[in-house]
């Protein structure tokens, strides 16, 4: 009996030996275990560190950009109408309606740090790419007010500023094209935004561009053609009155620059003034180009939104057909007192639906009209351009208008064929759809 | 002729714009600040306790993802705990030709969480925007231990990140703060850190220290309590604002003046917040 009551407690003390053991071996696997897994999370929280890092560096570079293709019907009466024409043909074969892609553009905005912004935005096309914005941003750090451009960027003016992925109407007035083609300029631009530190909403913008930006070939846009520069400066003051559910913007914009004639021909081109008077610019000579422009622009919250929008721009331009500098839009040379002007009214019509109506006009020379006006290029326009447009949702938009120009008449055969009493037939009826992200 | 279809091309456009406008909602979505969520779930759920027929969603995201829904249209109302930026309504404006409303429905502190074996406990606003933007990195250079500051903050789509950016950091957030999705797991993150610092709502600080917040080395202290924040004796105290494309009809509208009547501003003290009337 002793002998099995020793060799019991002998077994039970080697059982007791053999769990501690195996307790400890237990628990050195564990802290072996843990050690290995603390190990790895130190590894996973390196490289999710460095993860972090360049994802950062990644949220800094901000991508957009959109493509508007269309579909245009154009009018067609009458032989010498509308200006869409196969110009290869003999005799020109009209064309009634075509596909039309009108943009295709990407934005890269890249916040290099506080206060530096890069900003580049190319613009496609079938044959070719082209730079539209390209400029530096660099951002006061200390008053939050004043920011200067440098590069290639948008001139100061209330309807270039505004995006062609967000204008309502079809196109820009036919005043734009022709006072800023292209609408950009390389030069230098400072804005001060006195929102932010000073609550007071007034912004201020002062440019100063090489002025030949658009005009004539490609290959003499790169640096300036003369040592003139072109100043534009424009202040806006934003006032709201919220409890009558009402905001006003306006201001002022001035452009003060040159044309300067850089060379002559033999024969001498003769130039036509204000007046219509002739006369023969030598090398050297600085033809005006300045002008003077008001804004304003009307919010009110009336049954969903509405909108007024108006400028006038009056001043004296100047042209040259000179193919280093000439501006296909204003193909003369010539000195002009022109005036412009156009209002744009658009409605709200609940979340998803929109219609604009804007009338513009475009008088290049305001000092004759009528049956005085004796060739094209002084013949005023007036456009109205209707349009409904439907956003499906916040990246697609489809935009259904009708663009109606209407020009000056005049009786005197110099004005051509197009015009001799009587209106050009150049409606355009246009369904666009818009993806923008 | 002309002058007949023109008529009633205008008719039909008048019809329209009314017949549009007032467009019945049947659900009211509201979208955006995170500091506001439990507010808006509150408001929501006494107002359709009340009024069966309404159907109010509330969901979080920021402020900034709340006012970016209202530009886009996939709100109706966006919850902020900062105000609306210029850039933000400059879009409202693109989009909606209006400036937006401004509904200005509570008032609260952003505290200073500190871990509650955190020796620290008041610091001067200067003293915190050097802590968060990196210039101060020990906690003995504020009187605390010889321990490093380890940063909790939200991610830049916050009200909260932007009005504390603008108006304590006013500099950029040092790269060493860790962004995390909300203000509850920036007071988590700092109870179970003791040398950790985060800021957020005051209704949020369960289980951490409030800071007491110094306008200056000269000025007293003052801790994030209901009276400092209403008579704005404690330094970090904002507004907190409800958005709207335009001015808003139907359910939206009497959701908005159930929220401005005694009955709604009642509710907001029992989530920590302070009412505007």
């Amino acid at each position: 009996m002793k002998k099995i009551t020793l060799a019991f407690l002998l077994l039970g003390a080697f059982m007791a030996k053999a769990q501690e053991v195996q307790k400890d071996t237990i628990i050195q696997s564990l802290k072996e275990s843990i050690d290995e897994h603390s190990m790895k999370f130190s590894g996973l929280d390196e490289r999710l560190s460095t993860m972090d890092s360049d994802l950062a560096k990644l949220t800094k570079i901000k991508v957009s950009g959109y493509i508007q293709a269309q579909y245009d019907v154009y009018d067609t009466w009458g032989a010498a109408g509308h200006g869409i024409s196969v110009a290869s043909t003999t005799p020109p074969t009209l064309v009634t309606n075509s596909f039309f892609l009108r943009r295709a553009r990407i934005k890269f905005a890249y916040e290099a740090a506080e206060g530096v912004k890069f900003v580049l935005q190319p613009d496609f096309s079938f044959d070719k790419v082209s730079l539209k914005d390209a400029y530096v941003v660099l951002n006061d750090r200390w008053t939050k007010t004043f920011s200067l451009f440098l590069g290639q960027f948008d001139r100061p003016n209330y309807e270039l500023e505004y995006s062609s992925g967000s204008i309502e109407t079809l196109e820009r007035t036919r005043a734009a094209g022709i006072l800023y083609p292209g609408e950009k300029e390389l030069g230098a631009k400072l804005e001060a935004n006195f929102e932010t530190k000073y609550h007071l909403p007034l912004k201020l913008q002062l440019a100063v561009v090489n002025g030949n930006f658009n005009l004539g070939a490609i290959g003499n846009q790169l640096r300036d053609i003369d040592n003139n520069k072109d100043v534009i400066v424009r202040a806006v003051y934003s006032l709201k009155l919220p409890s009558s559910g009402l905001g006003i913007d306006f201001g002022g914009h001035g452009y003060l620059g040159s044309t300067q004639i850089l060379s002559q021909t033999t024969p001498v081109t003769v130039f036509s003034d204000v007046n219509s008077v002739n006369f023969t610019p030598g090398v050297g000579d600085k033809l005006d180009k300045k002008w003077y422009g008001a804004e304003v622009q009307v919010y009110y919250d009336f049954l969903g939104g509405a909108a007024l929008k108006g400028e006038y721009i009056s001043g004296t331009i100047s042209g040259t057909t000179n193919a280093v500098q000439n501006n296909s839009n204003f193909n003369f040379n010539r000195v002009r007192d022109f005036r412009s002007f156009y209002a744009t009214f658009i409605k709200n019509i609940g979340v998803k639906n929109q219609f604009i109506a804007r009338y513009d006009v475009w008088d290049p020379n305001r000092k004759i009209s009528g049956n005085q006006v004796a060739n094209a290029g002084d013949l005023k326009y007036s456009t109205w351009s209707i349009s409904w447009q439907y956003f499906f949702d916040d990246n697609i938009k489809i935009n259904f208008g009708y663009i109606l120009p209407t020009n000056e008449k005049s009786s005197i055969a110099g004005v051509g064929t197009d015009f001799v009493n009587r209106d050009k037939k150049d409606n355009t009826f246009t369904i666009r759809l818009q993806a923008k992200f | 002729m002309k002058t007949t279809k023109i008529k009633i091309a205008v008719i039909l456009l008048v019809v329209m714009t009314i017949g549009f406008s007032f467009t019945a909602i049947e659900k009211v979505t509201v979208k955006g600040s995170d500091t506001m969520v439990i507010l808006s779930q509150k408001w929501a759920e006494v107002y359709m306790q009340k009024h069966p027929e309404a159907t109010i969603q509330v969901t979080g995201g920021g402020s900034g993802v709340g006012l970016a829904a209202l530009i886009n249209g996939s709100t109706d109302i966006a919850n902020s705990s900062r105000p609306i930026k210029s850039s933000e309504l400059d879009k409202l404006k693109q989009r909606y030709n209006t400036l937006g409303v401004e509904i200005p429905c509570a008032k609260d502190g952003i505290s200073i969480y500190i871990n509650k074996a955190n020796g620290v406990s008041e610091l001067t606003l200067k003293q915190i925007g050097q802590i968060f933007s990196g210039q101060i990195k020990n906690w003995k250079e504020v009187g605390g231990v010889d321990a490093s500051i380890k940063l909790y903050g939200r991610e830049s789509s916050s009200g909260t990140f932007v009005y504390f950016k603008d108006n304590v950091v006013k500099t950029d957030y040092s790269p060493s703060c860790q962004t995390l999705p909300g203000t509850a797991a920036i007071v988590n993150a700092v109870k179970k850190d003791k040398f950790g610092i985060g800021y957020g709502g005051a209704a949020y600080a369960e289980g951490v220290k409030d800071c007491k917040v110094k306008k200056d080395d000269k000025s007293p202290a003052y801790a994030p309590t209901a009276e400092t924040i209403k008579n704005k004796t404690y330094p970090i105290s904002r507004y907190l604002y409800m958005y709207l494309k335009s001015r808003p009809t139907g359910q939206t509208k009497a959701f908005i003046d159930w929220i401005l009547s005694p009955e709604g501003q009642n509710i907001i003290a029992t989530v920590g917040y302070f009412p505007v009337k």
